[in-house]
């Protein structure tokens, strides 16, 4: 089931002699159950597609379109209802409140949207994300990993159809960097929802189903995942 | 509230702070605040005292009292459900250790100006009076005989009453006989039927004079008259006024560099979802939080501070007044996180997440 999809999509920035095309026009889909990496060095247009694929930026032409919602067409009030309902962040420097504990990071999802975790579920989710003993820490006495790892479970906790991740191991070393991949691999799976991540570190791309190359704002298929695999 | 509440219980520091200063700012409104009401009942509440709801002087004296003088026959040119007389004149009076500014009125014991006596007894003797109790914390007692500075007359104090002040000076109150023989001295049987104003109580205020050189004047716009009562209440109340706005300000400063400081965290927030309203909500809720707190012991304390404070200060706190001012200050002080909203609202979750 397609939950993604992006119709000849493109982003140019300036104009002129000035004008940068970011992303060139792109087809893509992804699939309910699906982790998937979009690879590149750095100024690829990675990022660029991640924030046009999170409705958080507008592209020059094309249609994005999530769960049958052609973001494109939506103000910015409306595209927000669509990230807080169908979209989970995970970011490079964690998407963490400073002041808020981690149990209370997941509290103020439920202060602003319903349809969240219950409360066995979130049990399950600490427990698969081993942060149970971690809840009433705040993010400034938790290590990289366990910072990434509560920002992973901020990002399932709402029952989200697409987790993007934008570099999510960035700040770790490689065992923290596998760890975290292989969780993303496994809530992908059992919460059947679609990850896209964002990284440069082709190392991890043996986790992910399809991997995409971004390079000079041309995403092409670069492997899927009998490739990957092997 | 939950944003704010957890923000402020992690940083109880940073908050305290910004409590202390409202606080500061509200203690002292409050604190103004009783000044200014103390400064105005030491003018008026004689006045207030009498329950009236006109006072008849001459068109010539300019709405002053000690500059009216009229004779008790123009009671007649009057038309009022209740008319009492009242001759005034100011004086230094000394019980021989203590020397203080009184304001005498001379009055009849029987007309609806008749102070209601708290210790001792009415006059009923030729320079007898009744005092303010003011005058008993500067050293003045039952049976102390007064020597005046503008008389050879010397005034007898038989009874006390309270809220007894006119215009800052604590009033004497005593037959209007003893008044015409202060002011007059020899000359009092002559002038026999001479008072400065008819103090009136009644319903219809119009057509109460029909004479040209009297003049009707309402209490209030009397009271606004005394010498010196608006312009000290102006001073004060625009002091009270600026601090309404310097609370706002100190305010919208102290949450604009938090915003600041926060920008990036409301753009992931901003990013995930989280609409403007709701972070918008939490920031007034925040500064809702503070204000009040801050104002809650800005209160209480002014209402320590005002029981332990000398006699001599004329505070006297107003519940009233201080919570609409406590509210005020509450308002002002969200209307200051106005700024942080619209900072809050222009933020761009793109940005703040690095795209």
């Amino acid at each position: 089931m397609v939950v993604l999809e992006l119709k000849q999509v493109k982003k140019t920035f300036g104009s002129g002699h000035m004008q940068v095309e970011a992303m060139k026009e792109t087809n893509f889909q992804a699939d309910r159950g699906e982790l998937i990496a979009i690879i590149g060095p750095s100024g690829s247009g990675k990022s660029t597609f991640l924030t046009i694929v999170g409705g958080l930026l507008s592209p020059t032409s094309g249609d994005v379109i999530i769960n049958g919602n052609n973001l494109t067409e939506l103000i910015e009030k409306q595209r927000s209802k669509i990230r807080l309902k169908e979209i989970g962040f995970i970011l490079q420097a964690s998407n963490l409140v400073p002041f808020l504990t981690v149990a209370n990071q997941l509290k103020l999802l439920d202060q602003v949207k319903k349809g969240n975790m219950t409360k066995k579920e979130l049990e399950e989710l600490y427990e698969d994300l081993g942060i149970g003993d971690l809840r009433t820490k705040y993010p400034a006495d938790l290590s990289g990993g366990e910072r990434q790892r509560v920002a992973i479970a901020k990002a399932l906790y709402s029952n989200p159809s697409i987790i993007l991740a934008d570099e999510p191991t960035a700040s770790l070393d490689s065992d923290r960097a596998y760890e975290v991949m292989e969780l993303l691999k496994n809530e992908t799976k059992n919460k059947n929802t679609t990850t896209i991540v964002v990284t440069h570190d082709i190392r991890l791309v043996g986790y992910c189903d399809k991997v995409y190359n971004m390079t000079d704002g041309m995403l092409t298929l670069q492997d899927e995942k009998s490739k990957v695999n092997q | 509230m939950f944003l704010a509440w957890n923000e402020i219980k992690k940083n109880k520091l940073r908050f305290m702070l910004i409590i202390g200063v409202l606080m500061l700012v509200s203690y002292l409104v409050f604190f103004l605040s009783g000044l200014a009401n103390g400064l105005e009942n030491m003018n008026r509440e004689s006045v207030d005292k009498w329950k009236a709801t006109s006072i008849i002087l001459t068109d010539e004296s300019d709405k002053s009292m000690s500059q009216s003088s009229m004779t008790l026959e123009d009671i007649n040119d009057i038309d009022a459900k209740e008319i009492a007389v009242i001759g005034q004149i100011n004086a230094i009076a000394g019980n021989g250790d203590e020397k203080t500014n009184v304001s005498i009125f001379g009055i009849y014991k029987d007309e609806f100006i008749m102070p209601t006596v708290t210790e001792g007894e009415i006059f009923s003797h030729a320079n007898e009076v009744i005092a303010s109790d003011s005058l008993k914390e500067e050293g003045f007692k039952l049976g102390d005989e007064l020597h005046l500075s503008s008389s050879e007359e010397v005034l007898k104090i038989v009874g006390f009453t309270d809220h007894a002040r006119f215009n800052a000076a604590p009033v004497l109150y005593g037959d209007l006989s003893t008044f015409q023989r202060v002011k007059f001295g020899e000359a009092a049987e002559a002038n026999k039927d001479s008072i400065n104003g008819i103090v009136i109580r009644t319903g219809d205020q119009s057509n109460l004079v029909q004479n040209d050189s009297l003049e009707a004047i309402e209490i209030e716009t009397f009271i606004r008259n005394l010498p010196g009562y608006t312009e000290q209440n102006l001073t004060l109340n625009f002091m009270i006024y600026f601090l309404f706005g310097i609370s706002a300000v100190i305010v919208a400063i102290f949450l604009y560099v938090l915003t600041v400081q926060k920008v990036s965290i409301f753009g992931v927030m901003k990013a995930q979802g989280i609409s403007n309203r709701y972070l918008s909500r939490s920031v007034i809720a925040q500064t809702f939080i503070l204000a009040a707190i801050g104002v809650a012991v800005g209160f209480g304390m002014a209402l320590i501070t005002g029981a332990f404070l000398p006699s001599a200060v004329p505070v006297a706190f107003d519940l009233v007044t201080m919570l609409i001012y406590g509210l005020v200050l509450i308002v002002v002080a969200i209307a200051g996180a106005v700024f942080s909203v619209l900072t809050i609202v222009r933020i761009d979750p793109l940005k703040a997440i690095g795209g």
